[in-house]
């Protein structure tokens, strides 16, 4: 018996590989499991079939691979997500022990974005503002208990305006209500503030990240770590699969994805879609995932996010 | 004359034979998937998106887009022919291009959708060209409370489509709205009215539910007439095009929806599923026959097709001149755009003119080709409608269902297909009619948004929506139509009473 699952890991992969993308055609990490598509024939010596199961927040498609034979050709495409969706109320399995991470492929941080016609030209103008009309200020973000709205939520308790919040459907939508004047700030990715900010029509007052981006038209925001404040926030995209994976196929796949990662032409395909390539390898990955989980578990309660969504769900 | 300079300019870049090619590809695989129920653009061009690496920009967007309003194109087609919207835009022409099928004028159908699509197409690709940067600015001052105010009188105005009470079509309105709750809810990520079913996060899809209330139905309903025999329209060349009366009742629907199409695709949301029903529910207003309406009306053809086909040209305002995308296709189309390296957005125009204009050019010669491919299909997709019923009804349900399981890859979505297919059926017996159910179904979210949204934005009071000007205009207009119907309803009471009592004496 035991040789026998020797010889067939050996063999691995023999077949497609199927990729679970828990969102529907057309999101980002449905664009980026397809870039992955192309290099894959090559590194992982199979190609990847693309599956979408979109659905609850990400849970139909990731239950799905929590729930598939750990023999890795079966995966799925992972995101913050993951670990925000158990903090909110019972999921079917807890994601962040039953799925394990195989890599981190990107990684954006939140930033918080304003009309450039407004006066502020700072965040010490803005909170000074804010201060002086309470209940003037209301910040968009994705969606409630999303990483969008976490970090304006910390943003708000950090500097203690008690901002109000309102919810879009997508940051896309947030964005076009900023643009048209009906919320002042929102806080959504670079990729989808970069053109306004090239453009002048918005800028930036903060980045929710470790480190300032390294698009250049970023260059000079600094983030809110610099500016004395403890907001932090990025969404990321990964690969991560079942729980109990044999070492081999685990390892064989962490190299294939590596060296798809480090594929000039996906690199470039990435920063086109306005990402930051972020690698992490299986490790450094599961480490993340530790940290951030403990942060934002931290984060949602002391902000009150987690009540809200308790509150909503009686 | 500076824009025609700079359109000549682009016809140039999208005459290359290179790019030529890749919009005829695009207007090509655009009529397919129109007329494939089930495969929706959005995932057409996902999946394209990994062979366009190898492509040339400019050829990989005229591709793209082509895909885009040339699946708008297509959509009437199922419609027509079977009952089954081939798009969700196309919901609206199974109300009258159906019957017209039916009896044995679907050829005049095809070819008044077909030419009314070129029309309305051409009409929005001028708006497009004159006046995107504008218009993209206006559309930006409609926020929460305006969309509320939008919908809350689409859903008034709209409901009563088709059908004679009243009563049933608002009943099938509030169901509509009633089945919008179901799901995820998209603002505060709770799920609602699911019963701990996953699966039902995902909510109801309007493909899902016109396939079933309008696809399944049909064929439940054709299967209660065993003995009918099976369509055989004439197959002589002129049956196949309108006659001269048909097109003199279709040419102002078309310019009509052309207008009110461009109009409502610079909104966000579902723009060209909400025209079509407006489209319906104007020339159901102004026509000279209303009561053909539901029963074969070539008005009901050509004012939809011709909005859905402008609101596509509408729909890339927005996008290409301040990068952000009002719905899901160009959503997607904005990632096709930015995996080749070309972000959409208030720069396009002068950094990357060549590219800008030659889109748009490549779009009138697009819209151009569709109906050159599509005119001569109609004599092929008519013969179609000579297959009998007892092989022909089997072949529809298979492509219905296997239409609807790839949506989102889901057997529970085929049993859902299955069960508004019988409730189709029965409503339709007992004189339901499903179409204001779908309204409310589109509506219902917009409304609950923009209340949501709307009433956090003006710190919980409601009357701030009437100090807004726009949502004051909009809002009023509802309460005049209100008026007015309640107003004409009293009067003619009056006068039948007036004439009861003088009958009496």
């Amino acid at each position: 018996m035991e040789n026998k699952a020797v010889t067939e890991t050996k063999k691995y992969p023999d077949k497609p590989i199927t990729l679970i993308v828990p969102f529907g055609v057309g999101g980002g990490m449905d664009l980026v499991a397809r870039l992955l598509e192309k290099t894959a024939p090559a590194q992982l010596g199979q190609p990847l079939v693309i599956l979408n199961k979109p659905g609850g927040t990400g849970a139909i498609g990731w239950n799905e691979v929590v729930g598939a034979t750990p023999d890795g050709y079966t995966l799925g495409i992972t995101g913050i997500e993951v670990l925000l969706q158990p903090l909110y109320g019972p999921t079917k399995f807890h994601y962040p022990t039953a799925l394990e991470p195989l890599v981190q492929i990107s990684e954006s941080p939140m930033v918080m974005a304003i009309l450039a016609e407004q006066p502020w030209e700072n965040l010490d103008d803005f909170i000074a503002y804010a201060k002086q009309h309470q209940g003037k200020i209301k910040f968009g973000h994705s969606g409630i208990g999303g990483i969008g709205h976490v970090a304006g939520e910390s943003f708000s308790k950090a500097t203690k305006l008690n901002l109000e919040q309102v919810p879009f459907q997508s940051a896309a939508e947030a964005m076009t209500n900023l643009l048209g004047g009906h919320i002042q700030v929102a806080f959504l990715t670079p990729a989808l503030a970069n053109e306004f900010v090239k453009s002048g029509m918005v800028r930036i007052l903060g980045v929710a990240g470790e480190h300032r981006l390294s698009n250049p038209d970023f260059a000079n925001t600094p983030t809110f770590k610099e500016q004395g404040l403890d907001v932090v926030g990025s969404s990321w995209f990964g690969i991560a699969a079942p729980k109990g994976l044999p070492i081999e196929v685990k390892n064989k796949l962490a190299d294939g994805f590596k060296a798809m990662i480090n594929d000039p032409e996906f690199q470039k395909n990435i920063e086109q879609l306005g990402l930051q390539v972020t690698y992490l390898d299986p490790k450094e990955s599961a480490e993340k995932w530790l940290t951030d989980s403990q942060r934002l578990t931290r984060t949602v309660q002391e902000t009150g996010i987690v009540k809200k969504i308790k509150e909503q769900k009686k | 004359m500076d824009v025609l300079n700079l359109l000549l300019q682009g016809v140039s870049v999208s005459i290359i034979p290179s790019n030529l090619l890749s919009c005829t590809t695009g207007v090509l695989i655009g009529t397919l998937v129109g007329v494939l129920p089930g495969i929706d653009t959005v995932s057409a061009i996902a999946l394209l998106l990994p062979f366009s690496y190898g492509m040339d920009s400019t050829a990989a967007l005229i591709m793209f887009a082509g895909i885009y309003y040339g699946s708008k194109f297509g959509g009437s087609t199922t419609s027509i022919l079977i009952n089954v919207p081939g798009e969700a835009a196309s919901v609206v022409t199974c109300l009258d291009g159906y019957p017209m099928g039916q009896k044995g004028r679907a050829g005049a159908a095809l070819a008044i959708s077909a030419i009314g699509s070129f029309i309305a197409g051409t009409i929005g690709l001028i708006g497009l060209t004159l006046l995107a940067p504008p218009l993209a600015q206006a559309a930006l001052a409609f926020g929460p409370p305006e969309y509320f105010s939008l919908a809350l009188v689409g859903l008034i105005l709209l409901s009563k489509l088709t059908g004679t009470s009243t009563l049933k079509s608002a009943l099938m309105a509030v169901i509509g709205i009633m089945l919008s709750t179901i799901g995820l809810d998209s603002l505060s990520g709770i799920s609602r009215f699911t019963f701990g079913i996953d699966e039902l996060d995902r909510g109801f899809d309007l493909s899902i539910l016109a396939m079933g209330l309008f696809g399944i139905g049909e064929i439940l309903t054709a299967m209660t007439h065993v003995d009918a025999k099976p369509n055989i329209p004439s197959v002589r060349f002129r049956d196949l095009y309108p006659t001269k009366e048909e097109w003199q009742r279709s040419i102002t629907p078309m310019f009509r929806g052309g207008i009110v199409g461009f109009l409502v695709g610079l909104l966000p949301g579902p723009a060209a599923t909400i025209s079509s029903f407006i489209s319906y529910g104007l020339e159901k207003r102004y026509s000279k026959h209303p009561e053909e309406f539901g029963h074969g009306a070539i008005e009901g053809v050509a004012g939809p097709e011709a909005a859905n086909n402008s609101a596509i040209s509408a729909t890339m305002i927005p996008l290409l001149s301040l990068g952000l995308p009002f719905c899901g296709a160009t959503a997607i189309l904005l990632s096709g755009f930015m995996i080749h390296g070309i972000t959409p957005g208030p720069s396009l125009i002068t950094e990357r003119p060549e590219l800008f204009w030659g889109l748009i050019a490549s779009m009138y010669i697009g819209n151009v080709l569709l109906l050159v491919i599509n005119l001569p299909l109609i004599g092929v997709f008519v013969q179609l409608l000579k297959t009998p019923l007892n092989i022909l009804m089997p072949l529809v349900a298979v492509v219905t269902l296997t239409g609807a399981y790839s949506i989102n890859n889901s057997m529970l979505d085929l049993i859902w297909v299955t069960f508004f297919g019988i409730l189709g059926f029965l409503l339709q017996r007992v004189g339901f009619e499903p179409s204001p159910l779908i309204i409310g179904l589109v509506l219902g979210p917009e409304l609950e948004r923009g209340l949501t949204q709307g009433l956090i934005i003006c710190n919980g009071n409601i009357w701030t929506f009437i100090t807004r000007p726009i949502a004051a205009t909009i809002l009023s207009l509802g309460a005049i139509v209100i008026l007015y119907n309640f107003f004409t309803w009293f009067t003619k009471f009056n006068n039948k009473r007036k004439e009861l009592d003088t009958n009496r004496y």
